[in-house]
């Protein structure tokens, strides 16, 4: 088992990057490998909870939440959630918040790290 | 160094993937990307296609979703799964990038 990071930057909406990566984050925990995930940029409006999941519309909370019990480790950059009026009080449960230092971190101990830019 | 770049987009990004060096190099397709593997223009296939000694990979999920079957790849590149991608970046390629 290995340990890849993805850092996650583009937001749900506009963007079809972020539903890859989850998707790649479930295929690599599915294979027992263990994910780490970093939201960042315009990908923090997943640091929301309570997201409601609409037909032919983009909708990712229902597997990121899955992926959290299943063990994904997901962090929110704080700075980057606050800028935008995502709350501490709003982030969904089990989801971290923490600085970049977090990131940087991982970068340095993860197996495999793929940095998904945004828009 | 073992390096797989991923392509999303359709958009021109010769330039940067142009000056990559690697011993051994994976290109994946995904997302609009995977037009790459599929459209000629003027008759030509993409030139993302033309980088020596590259492996070439399409996403499945994402060719289908746009309407394509393996049928319709070139035949430089590989259809892979999800798992698949993942075995690449775990098992083949020592770094990743996403252009």
């Amino acid at each position: 088992m290995a340990e890849l990071t993805l850092g996650v930057f583009p937001s749900l909406v506009g963007s079809m990057s972020l539903d890859f990566s989850f998707r790649l984050a479930e295929a690599a925990m599915a294979k027992g490998h263990k994910v780490n995930m970093w939201l960042s940029g315009n990908a923090v409006m997943m640091s929301k909870k309570g997201q409601r999941a609409f037909k032919d519309y983009s909708y990712c909370e229902k597997r990121m939440k899955e992926l959290m019990g299943k063990g994904m480790e997901i962090t929110v950059c704080e700075a980057c959630a606050e800028a935008r009026g995502y709350h501490k009080e709003d982030t969904p449960e089990g989801m971290k918040r923490a600085s970049m230092d977090w990131y940087l971190a991982k970068t340095v101990k993860t197996d495999r790290l793929l940095h998904i830019g945004g828009e | 160094m073992k390096l797989a770049v991923f392509f999303s987009d359709m958009r021109r990004t010769e330039d940067t993937y142009e000056r990559l060096k690697a011993d051994k190099l994976g290109v994946i397709l995904l997302g609009n990307g995977i037009y790459h593997a599929v459209l000629k223009e003027g008759g030509k296939e993409s030139p993302v296609l033309t980088k020596p000694g590259a492996n070439f990979y399409v996403l499945s999920d994402d060719l289908e979703t746009r309407g394509f079957t393996a049928a319709n790849v070139n035949s430089k590149v590989k259809v892979v799964s999800y798992g698949d991608v993942v075995d690449l970046i775990m098992n083949d390629y020592e770094k990743i990038a996403w252009l």
